[in-house]
């Protein structure tokens, strides 16, 4: 790299140099794209239905709300933490909706775009400043939260389904544009947004700096207390999101949704090659981490094999596809500690 | 060092690694490496940093495995699969890092590893104590068994690193530079226990960046470049020039510091009774804009504190900052930064890099951090900042786009230095500039900061290195339990003054 190198030469090595990037980042999921790949064939050609129209959209439509979280936690994740609380403030969301929609009588378009930055702002102003400024540890702060949002949950619905019955939310759960569903135009936005916040921003790399060196980013005069609140921010918008999807699937804010949330959004954050040490992954190995559940699910279910032993076979997938991963990425498992040279 | 001091009959090699071939990825760390020891002997075993000294040691130790060579001990092969496996056969091991269990007492550490004395089924606390307490004070450590290492200075610790490594009763003991954090007190006693094992017929290989060392202690020496062994030899064969001609591969230039020059005008920095409790008091000091001016003293007399503390890092008590002629208050690095305040931090693994992010990102991380964060990283702001850092300072890197992990420990402080240098500062703080780095990329770094300074920079350093402090600074402050006791100017300065006036004395 030197000042006077030919400006041919320099174009070529920052493609290789991109060529590079692009594989040493693809590779941390590579394994599961193939298994992904792998199923979809596999289910293709045994399964008449699964490659039907409906079904794809099925498919899809049924894995945004997971995807919309995922894509905030992996945020999260990349900063070294976790977030419990995103299913809790997903169902949070539903009844902050249907207050808004049926008690205080907004319009349904301004009703959920309230429920979305309250969502935003719960997440930075409780999870955000007590992990980020206070500096409490994520696990105790997200579980904590978790358990309090749920409860509110349930004393302020009574623990009752409340109806919403709008033609707007209804479309946000199942309106086509362009022949393709509602949700899964959000699932391919929310995907875009976050992958350019993450690669084109500063704000993008301090949140690789924070994960991967807490120290040397706050050495380096990086604000970390504001990267760890619009960590959670961020989060916590996509819990909002996801929670009024869920709110127009359903035409109704259940106290009951997002249970299991956070961990599946943890696993297709981590199957995705996220590290859970932070530092390193990104936005579309989480993409392909929840298709990949996504897709095992809906074809679990063409083949009528029972709910519970999708969540074996699920599981059992998880482990054996990071395991894979991480042999196939080390080289083996002795050489762990190793740290090269 | 006379040979003759340790009973070295032509025995056969006591542990012999031969033709020992190591790859990680892409990366060649060993092509052919070779080393042996015998009983009785100690052996350095020295070469540039990413020259394959820590990959050989990992597989003697039986922490990695070779993927081809072999490995015997008493003639008799031996492929270590695990760590305890080489424990076994008598090869204990002290790393740089120190790999205590932080929480648990000093006692417990030494014999970790199930071997804590016993009455019958249950462990005997009393004895283990005591037992602690001899494998101590053979090596001049006076502490308490009983309390939690966490409360140890990081010299103590490598000494309880070191006990041990010994209570081990080892028939081959690897040191993997066991004296960057010991003062001299601790190295000597050091030093005096591996001579005494060697008249025991132990087998010690030691390493170390300081030739001085190497000279004063070893008997044999080997010397890896490029992951081979480039020669076995006797230290009375070698003087310090053509070992260091051996390990870079060519002789090195003197480094001559430019000349002296006149400096009027404000101050770059200029501190007024500083104090911060439990790290120091009342400290005065003054550097000039193109001065390097060096902190010496032992490990804790509060030289990295005081440095944090003019970063930003600490709350001094009581005392006033000036940078540039207007008195500050740093809260936080961001302010410092934006006041032309710069700091390299003592580890840069801990403190100084993201490790899993490129080089690029690294040598922008600082310069970049007053940007708007919703702006984009745009490659017109960062190509300049990268370029002059890699023709600036000779960074040795495939690309600034791999992480800045795979680079070797030298230029990795290149790229710390880089980073820095990006936001233009006024004032430079160093902790520790070149621990850990091999010689050749240590005079390099000294010639970039002779050219810094005279670009009108003020360089405050700190080093444990007097040497380096020599042949740096225009002026050495050294402290003594957190105060200033003594200023010397360069032709005042010498390895001597500067030891006494550390140690304490007046």
């Amino acid at each position: 790299m030197t000042a006077e190198a030919p400006v041919a030469d320099a174009q070529r090595q920052r493609v290789l140099d991109h060529a590079a990037g692009v594989w040493s980042a693809s590779s941390r999921y590579a394994v599961v794209l193939l298994l992904l790949l792998g199923i979809f064939a596999y289910f293709s050609m045994t399964q008449p239905d699964f490659l039907s129209q409906a079904n794809i959209e099925n498919l899809l439509t049924s894995s945004s709300i997971l995807f919309v979280v995922s894509i905030g936690m992996t945020f999260v994740v990349l900063t070294g933490g976790i977030d419990l609380s995103v299913g809790s403030l997903l169902a949070l969301s539903g009844i902050v909706l249907s207050t808004l929609f049926n008690d205080w009588g907004l319009a349904a378009p301004l009703a959920v775009l309230l429920t979305c930055l309250i969502a935003a702002l719960i997440g930075g102003a409780i999870n955000g400043v007590l992990i980020g400024k206070v500096g409490l540890s994520f696990f105790v702060v997200t579980l904590g939260t978790l358990s309090l949002y749920r409860g509110i949950v349930n004393i302020w619905s009574d623990t009752e389904t409340t109806y919403i019955t709008s033609g707007f939310v209804d479309g946000i759960g199942f309106g086509k544009l362009a022949g393709v569903p509602y949700p899964v135009w959000i699932m391919v936005a929310t995907y875009v947004v976050g992958l350019v916040v993450l690669r084109w921003t500063y704000f993008g790399r301090d949140v690789y700096a924070v994960g991967g060196n807490i120290a040397a980013a706050r050495l380096s005069g990086i604000n970390v207390a504001r990267t760890l609140i619009l960590v959670y921010a961020i989060a916590g918008l996509c819990a909002g999101i996801a929670g009024v999807i869920q709110a127009g699937r359903l035409g109704a804010a259940s106290p009951l949704v997002g249970e299991s949330t956070p961990l599946d959004a943890a696993a297709a954050v981590l199957l995705g090659g996220t590290s859970f040490l932070g530092g390193v992954g990104g936005v579309t190995g989480t993409a392909v981490g929840v298709l990949f559940i996504g897709t095992l699910q809906n074809g679990l279910s063409i083949a009528a094999v029972s709910s519970f032993w999708q969540q074996v076979v699920t599981g059992a997938i998880l482990i054996v596809a990071i395991s894979i991963d991480r042999i196939q990425q080390q080289g083996g498992l002795r050489r762990r500690r190793g740290t090269g040279l | 060092m006379s040979a003759s001091a340790s009973p070295s009959s032509p025995s056969a090699p006591l542990l012999v690694g031969e033709a020992l071939h190591k790859r990680y990825g892409g990366v060649h760390a060993l092509r052919g490496a070779r080393l042996a020891v015998r009983a009785g002997e100690v052996h350095a075993l020295v070469g540039e940093n990413g020259s394959g000294k820590s990959t050989l040691l990992r597989i003697l130790s039986g922490q990695i495995q070779a993927d081809a060579g072999t490995i015997t001990l008493d003639g008799r092969p031996a492929g270590f699969r695990t760590p305890t496996d080489a424990l076994r056969a008598g090869i204990a091991t002290v790393t740089q890092e120190t790999t205590l269990a932080q929480d648990l007492s000093i006692a417990e550490n030494v014999f970790l590893g199930h071997r804590m004395a016993k009455r019958g089924p249950v462990i005997d606390w009393r004895g283990t104590r005591s037992r602690a307490l001899a494998a101590l004070q053979r090596l001049g450590l006076d502490v308490d068994p009983s309390l939690p290492v966490r409360r140890l200075r990081p010299d103590q610790q490598q000494m309880v690193e070191i006990a041990r490594a010994l209570s081990i009763d080892a028939r081959v003991l690897i040191l993997d530079e066991p004296t960057s954090s010991l003062t001299d007190d601790e190295v000597a006693a050091l030093f005096g226990l591996v001579r005494k094992l060697r008249r025991e017929g132990v087998a010690t290989i030691f390493v170390s960046h300081r030739l001085k060392e190497v000279f004063d202690l070893v008997d044999r020496v080997t010397v890896l470049r490029d992951g081979r062994t480039v020669a076995e030899a006797s230290i009375e064969e070698l003087d310090r020039p053509k070992l260091i001609h051996l390990m870079v591969g060519r002789a090195l230039e003197e480094i001559e510091p430019p000349p002296a020059q006149e400096r009027e005008g404000t101050a770059a920095l200029r501190v007024r009774g500083l104090t911060l409790p439990r790290g120091f008091a009342e400290v005065d000091l003054e550097v000039a804009p193109g001065e390097i001016v060096g902190l010496a003293g032992l490990v804790g007399a509060g030289r990295s504190e005081l440095l944090e503390a003019l970063f930003g890092l600490h709350r001094p008590t009581a005392g006033v900052v000036e940078v540039n002629g207007a008195e500050v208050a740093f809260k936080h690095p961001r302010q410092s930064i934006r006041n032309g305040v710069a700091f390299v931090p003592a580890d840069r693994k801990l403190h100084g890099l993201v490790l899993e992010m490129s080089v690029r990102e690294n040598l922008v991380m600082a310069s970049t951090s007053r940007l708007s964060r919703a702006r984009r990283p745009a490659a017109r702001r960062e190509l300049p900042i990268v370029r002059s850092s890699f023709d600036g300072m000779h960074i040795r890197a495939h690309s600034s786009r791999v992480p800045v992990a795979t680079l070797s420990g030298g230029n990795q402080q290149k790229v710390v230095l880089g980073k820095w240098l990006a936001t233009e500062p006024r004032v430079l703080m160093l902790d520790e500039p070149t621990r850990g780095v091999d010689v050749g990329a240590k005079s390099e770094i000294y010639r970039l900061l002779f050219d810094v300074a005279q670009s009108g920079v003020g360089i405050l350093v700190s080093s444990s290195e007097n040497p380096e402090l020599l042949t740096l600074c225009d002026r050495v402050i050294v402290m003594f339990r957190g105060r200033v006791a003594a200023e010397l100017s360069r032709d005042e300065a010498t390895e001597a003054r500067i030891a006494h006036f550390a140690g304490g004395h007046r």
